[in-house]
């Protein structure tokens, strides 16, 4: 079984935000959130990186443990997907969150939250698949097409890699000794291996 | 209640027994030992994993296979993957291999798991050596972003990975433990000390202790406290309490909750306010304190008493955390009313667990003043809710105050 991750190349990302937009237009994500962002560091320095980061869907996920109402659950791909039904806005996914990823309106009354949205690695939610209440609560849901998300489909440099983590890995690798160097898989080890040293 | 305190008064050396309270102490202590065992056990059942519950599947395409396939589902996903890698290395693009969808039909679905369990989880943290070979070290990575969003320059904060220690495991389960705890001792206290009783029995005259205002203001507090208790308690432990009854009701409670603990916090911290105002200079610490403390405020025994003015050693200190204690929730709930107006992302992690840590023990706290106020002692409960209690009751609790009050009176009443 398919254990679905995303991968961005630092050396190959050029900040272009495709992703970003895409993502916004794919899901018509409201205004004032966003499921990806580019994010560069060292700017104007030498050493500068982009990196295009969204919700990772992490293992052993952490918004998911700890969700106080169960709107967050994980399915066997690995993808953490959220059921606005149900989520009264408290924000500890987005305390626990490593990435920043749950985003939350900030409209209502006394600055409170209201109810989270994040990435659903295109995948939906909890309404029947396809149907037009999924797609205005969490966007299209381009797994249940046999499609990859949005972003990285999107990507002009494949900077942003996603589907299953072992084919990722090994594009990956294959570039990174095709061309001689790279400088590794960000937020791997907190998103997916956090017991690991 | 009523029949113990307004019944015929005792005569003196004749103290109420109160059996019955003693009985319900008993049953009490025995369903919270339950109780408490079964937290004990949570806490080191080792199931605080993040566990998948539903799985993809592709539907069955011939009359011979049952159930979706999810080894085919994971076939597509991982076809498609292979589309993003370069072809002068891969060959020539695999689409003369499978059909690749470019339409919007339905190809997979997801259904519950039946029985979710961790084998999953455990498989996925498991990297192998090639994946560890490309995972950078961890650190927090923060740099610019050109969209306009806050927070949108942090990149990584693995310090989230820990907040979640101190909320699921530091702030819920022993929370939980604490308020079991502390009510599993009151009860225990209950069945084998018994119910404080008025030593020398009731008198027919009664000492004025609480002034409406007092009483207004403290039964404000107490009724607002007890609303953000139980939301908060819907808040933190609604997964485990709630969600065995449905999902729906759940949601509706979660929200039910989250907006009344909003509304429940403004006449909070008012009283909170108020009470200091009225009380403080009563509950400024003094040498008699220690004496009182050092008998254990007459806990032990019905004919200790030591002296105390209006307000005991024990009373201080219930004051003094919920002036603090009570301080400290609204100052960091207000601050989370209000995300990023004065707080970062780190900051209000820090609140949030702050908030979550005090409340619990807050809850602990207040129902240990709870107690002593009602079942606990005999004729204590009147000085809140008539606002006049028994004259021997004061001179047994609070012989200096008695003493000052009718020294100021004249020896009246």
């Amino acid at each position: 079984m398919a254990r679905v991750k995303f991968l961005c190349d630092t050396d190959r990302c050029i900040e272009c935000n495709a992703c970003a937009t895409s993502c916004k237009n794919e899901h018509e994500v409201p205004w004032g959130m966003v499921r990806r962002r580019v994010v560069t560091i060292n700017d104007g320095r030498p050493g500068e990186k982009s990196i295009a980061i969204s919700c990772m869907h992490c293992t052993d996920a952490p918004c998911v443990a700890v969700c106080p109402v169960s709107t967050l659950y994980q399915t066997d791909i690995g993808v953490v997907l959220h059921d606005k039904d149900t989520c009264i806005g408290c924000g500890y996914c987005f305390y626990a969150c490593p990435f920043g990823a749950p985003q939350f309106p900030r409209s209502t009354l006394f600055g409170s939250r209201g109810v989270m949205d994040k990435c659903t690695y295109c995948a939906g939610g909890p309404e029947e698949n396809g149907s037009q209440a999924e797609f205005e609560k969490y966007g299209r849901n381009r797994i249940a097409e046999g499609k990859l998300p949005i972003c990285a489909e999107v990507c002009s440099t494949r900077a942003l890699l996603a589907g299953d983590g072992e084919v990722i890995g090994e594009i990956y690798r294959e570039r990174v000794l095709a061309r001689g160097f790279g400088s590794g898989a960000w937020g791997w080890k907190t998103a997916y291996y956090p017991q690991e040293a | 209640m009523t029949d113990a305190t307004h019944g015929t008064p005792a005569q003196g050396g004749d103290r109420p027994a109160f059996v019955g309270y003693r009985i319900a102490g008993a049953i009490a202590a025995a369903v919270l030992f339950v109780l408490l065992v079964i937290q004990v056990f949570e806490l080191f059942d080792n199931d605080n994993h993040t566990v998948p519950e539903v799985r993809w599947g592709a539907p069955p395409i011939s009359s011979e296979q049952s159930g979706d396939s999810s080894v085919v589902a994971g076939e597509i996903l991982a076809d498609r993957a292979e589309l993003q890698a370069p072809r002068a290395e891969f060959g020539p693009s695999p689409d003369n291999l499978r059909t690749f969808q470019v339409g919007s039909e339905t190809q997979l679905v997801e259904e519950p798991i039946e029985d979710p369990n961790a084998f999953l989880t455990r498989s996925w943290s498991d990297p192998s050596q090639e994946e560890l070979a490309m995972i950078r070290g961890v650190d927090r990575v923060e740099g610019v972003s050109s969209l306009p969003y806050v927070g949108a320059e942090i990149f990584e904060r693995p310090f989230a990975r820990d907040w979640r220690l101190g909320m699921a495991d530091v702030a819920t389960h022993l929370g939980a433990l604490a308020i079991l705890g502390f009510a599993f001792l009151l009860a225990a206290v209950l069945a084998i000390r018994g119910r404080v009783p008025i030593t020398r029995g009731k008198s027919e005259r009664r000492v004025k202790r609480f002034g409406m205002i007092e009483r207004a203001t403290h039964w404000m507090t107490s009724v607002s406290f007890l609303m953000l208790a139980l939301t908060g308690i819907v808040i933190a432990y609604g997964d485990t309490l709630i969600l065995p009854f449905g999902d729906e009701l759940l949601g509706q409670t979660g929200w039910l909750a989250t907006w009344g603990h909003m509304m429940f916090f403004p006449p909070f911290a008012l009283g909170i306010a108020a009470m200091f105002v009225m009380w403080v200079r009563h509950n400024l610490p003094s040498k008699l304190d220690v004496a009182w403390l050092k008998q254990g405020g007459g806990m032990f025994s019905d004919d200790l008493h030591p002296s105390a003015r209006k307000f005991n050693a024990g009373q201080k200190l219930i004051f003094w955390s919920v002036i603090l204690g009570g301080g400290l929730l609204v100052v960091s709930g207000v601050l989370l009313m209000f995300p990023f107006w004065i707080l970062s992302i780190n900051g209000m992690g820090w609140a949030m667990l702050a908030h979550a840590i005090v409340a619990v023990l807050m809850i602990a706290i207040i129902l240990g003043h709870i107690y002593i106020g009602s079942v606990g002692m005999q004729g204590a409960f009147w000085a809140m809710w008539t606002g006049r209690v028994d004259r021997n009751w004061a001179v047994e609790h609070h012989d200096l105050w008695v003493e000052e009050l009718e020294r100021g009176k004249g020896a009246g009443r």
